[in-house]
């Protein structure tokens, strides 16, 4: 689990007169779980870039636990969020072609030379936690609340500090998306990671500790 | 890494497999050209190599190597008698030997010659040389049996010519193996050829009476190389010549290169006619190049279209967490596998394309075609493989600019 401190931080784009992002502080307790909240077009997708290190920030600060991710190169950015970032995304980014299991493990086959010798039994124990039972069968022929769990599973597998979900429920039927809900917040609080969930889901907000309201660029709450 | 390459690849297999097919055409077609033109070059100079000198009546010095060397049919003007004799006599010379054609038995030319021919081109591997005018010596790859007699015709091979009814020939020995055209002639004494031919000219009556004399003293009648010693005789198209050393090779050519005599050395006619056909060759080289640069164009869009419709997959997995070096290794090692599968398929097709086409090549005209690979192709392989691996870093690169918030954005 990381604490979260931003100082300072302003994002603008070229062309737009406002900036896209204005937080001048901001401070999340480690193992917290935050509902990022807000209509589309507040910033809500430009603040988890900004917090997974994907998007440079060139003026303020951005640091995971004292890590200052605006002082980092792109590639350090890059093997940071290897090491401390699951990922779980409205499309949920899965590749074809691939199985359950080897969705979940390609994240760690690419980032490290050798898998760890026990990742795979990690994996196939995280699936069996999601509630996939065929590790082996292909993910396109799955459904799509199969789909966000092998997701959710990729995203736990390495055991990250730090679970980002951007709408992971809002492309799921309501009862998927429960199970995913559900899922998210155990396996948070199971980790003691701090949990960031993007997202319009009232049931969700409801469960979470505390609610980021994103309305401008601008926090509220 | 190589898990998500070989999904992908697997995912997209009939694609996969036409891009392969395509450059391994284009591939093959280049190394087919190359291949077979030095198949050609080579076993042609090959062909060519037992004919230090050869001497014809003056024309074209093309034909006359094409007549004597590839036995390649042709009315050629006949050298006058005291020619022979006089290079029979000669010191300079080690073997001169008439070479008479015109007739022929289905696709086997039947060749007017010298017993001295024989130990020219190396020697018999069974039976004996002729004694008799009725004798003949079959090429190496003559499909008749030692012992077995045949009918000359007359005109050329496949054509319907006019049987010599009159003349039969048993063959009593074998040529070893040579290489050249002459593997697939038939070898008779000269004498037998102008008899022949004088029996041809005269009239219906006078030859159904000379018929009979023939049958009675064809197979019998001693060959008299006495006849080739003076001018009692129609003369001869060409002369092959063995000459004793090289200078009396460059004496004897100078002597009878003149008003009545051409003399020629086929290597050297073969060499001015490879420079014609050089520029053929480059026509033909330029047409392979051209026909692979645009497949090579055709493959990068491809490519780059594939890659680029995999931006948000190759977006995500930065977001996952994969380092831009192992996503530039993905794109990079795929794209390659593909070109250099297409290419090394390539190279196998146009090697046994080159095979098959010098096996035909070879046994429609005689001439062994050796295919070869030598070190220029493995070069040229390289430098295949190597301009691949540039070519498709073009798409790698697209994959690493890319940043990973795209595939979040869209």
């Amino acid at each position: 689990m990381l604490s979260l401190a931003v100082h300072k931080l302003e994002i603008r784009y070229p062309g737009l007169p406002a900036p896209a992002l204005d937080i001048p502080a901001l401070f999340i307790e480690p193992g917290t779980h935050i509902a990022l909240t807000g209509p589309s077009g507040a910033g809500k997708t430009t603040f988890i870039n900004i917090a997974v290190g994907m998007e440079r920030v060139r003026s303020g600060k951005v640091e995971w636990d004292g890590e200052n991710l605006a002082a980092m190169s792109e590639g350090r950015r890059d093997r940071w969020r290897a090491r401390n970032v699951g990922l779980v995304m409205q499309d949920f980014h899965l590749f074809p072609g691939l199985s359950a299991l080897g969705n979940v493990l390609l994240p760690q086959r690419l980032s490290r030379f050798r898998l760890p010798g026990d990742m795979r039994s990690r994996a196939l124990d995280m699936l069996a936690r999601v509630g996939i039972d065929r590790a082996n069968q292909l993910v396109e022929t799955m459904s799509r609340g199969q789909m966000q769990r092998v997701a959710v599973a990729r995203a736990l597998v390495g055991r990250p500090g730090v679970i980002i979900a951007d709408e992971p429920t809002a492309s799921l039927d309501a009862g998927s998306g429960e199970a995913v809900a559900n899922l998210l917040l155990d396996l948070a609080r199971e980790t003691k990671a701090t949990l960031i969930v993007a997202t319009h889901d009232a049931r969700l907000t409801g469960r979470l500790d505390r609610i980021l309201q994103l309305e401008n660029g601008w926090v509220s709450g | 890494m190589f898990h998500f390459i070989l999904a992908d690849l697997v995912r997209n297999r009939i694609g996969v497999v036409v891009l392969i097919i395509l450059v391994a055409l284009a591939t093959a077609l280049g190394v087919t050209v190359t291949l077979q033109e030095r198949a050609l070059r080579l076993g042609s100079a090959r062909a060519a190599a037992p004919f230090d000198l050869v001497i014809g009546a003056p024309g074209s010095e093309t034909q006359l190597v094409l007549s004597s060397v590839f036995l390649q049919p042709a009315p050629l003007p006949l050298v006058s008698p005291e020619v022979l004799a006089g290079l029979r006599a000669d010191p300079r010379v080690e073997a001169a030997v008439p070479v008479g054609f015109g007739d022929f038995v289905e696709s086997n030319p039947i060749i007017g010659t010298t017993a001295d021919a024989v130990a020219m081109f190396g020697g018999l591997t069974e039976g004996t040389a002729f004694d008799h005018l009725g004798d003949a010596v079959a090429g190496a790859e003559v499909k008749r049996a030692v012992g077995s007699t045949f009918r000359p015709f007359h005109g050329n091979a496949g054509d319907v010519g006019e049987v010599h009814a009159e003349v039969q020939y048993r063959i009593v020995g074998r040529l070893a193996r040579t290489g050249t055209p002459w593997d697939r002639a038939i070898l008779v004494p000269i004498q037998a050829v102008w008899d022949t031919h004088a029996a041809h000219h005269h009239d219906a009556d006078e030859a159904a009476a000379h018929q009979h004399g023939h049958e009675d003293d064809f197979a019998t009648r001693p060959v008299d190389n006495a006849v080739l010693d003076g001018d009692a005789n129609p003369g001869v198209p060409a002369i092959v010549i063995k000459p004793k050393s090289i200078s009396d090779a460059y004496n004897l050519r100078q002597q009878y290169r003149g008003d009545t005599t051409l003399a020629v050395f086929p290597g050297e006619v073969l060499t001015r006619l490879y420079g014609t056909l050089g520029d053929a060759r480059r026509v033909l080289s330029l047409v392979a190049t051209g026909a692979q640069a645009l497949v090579a164009a055709a493959i990068l869009m491809v490519i780059a279209t594939h890659v680029l419709q995999r931006r948000r997959q190759i977006g995500a997995l930065r977001a996952f967490g994969a380092p831009r070096a192992v996503v530039l290794s993905i794109v990079w090692l795929e794209t390659f596998a593909l070109l250099a599968v297409g290419l090394l398929t390539g190279f196998a097709i146009g090697y046994g394309a080159t095979h098959a086409l010098s096996q035909r090549l070879g046994e429609a005209s005689g001439v062994a075609m050796p295919v070869e690979l030598n070190v220029s192709d493995a070069w040229m392989l390289a430098a295949f493989l190597i301009a691949a691996a540039l070519v498709t870093f073009l798409p790698a690169l697209i994959a690493y600019r890319q940043t990973p918030a795209q595939a979040l954005r869209s």
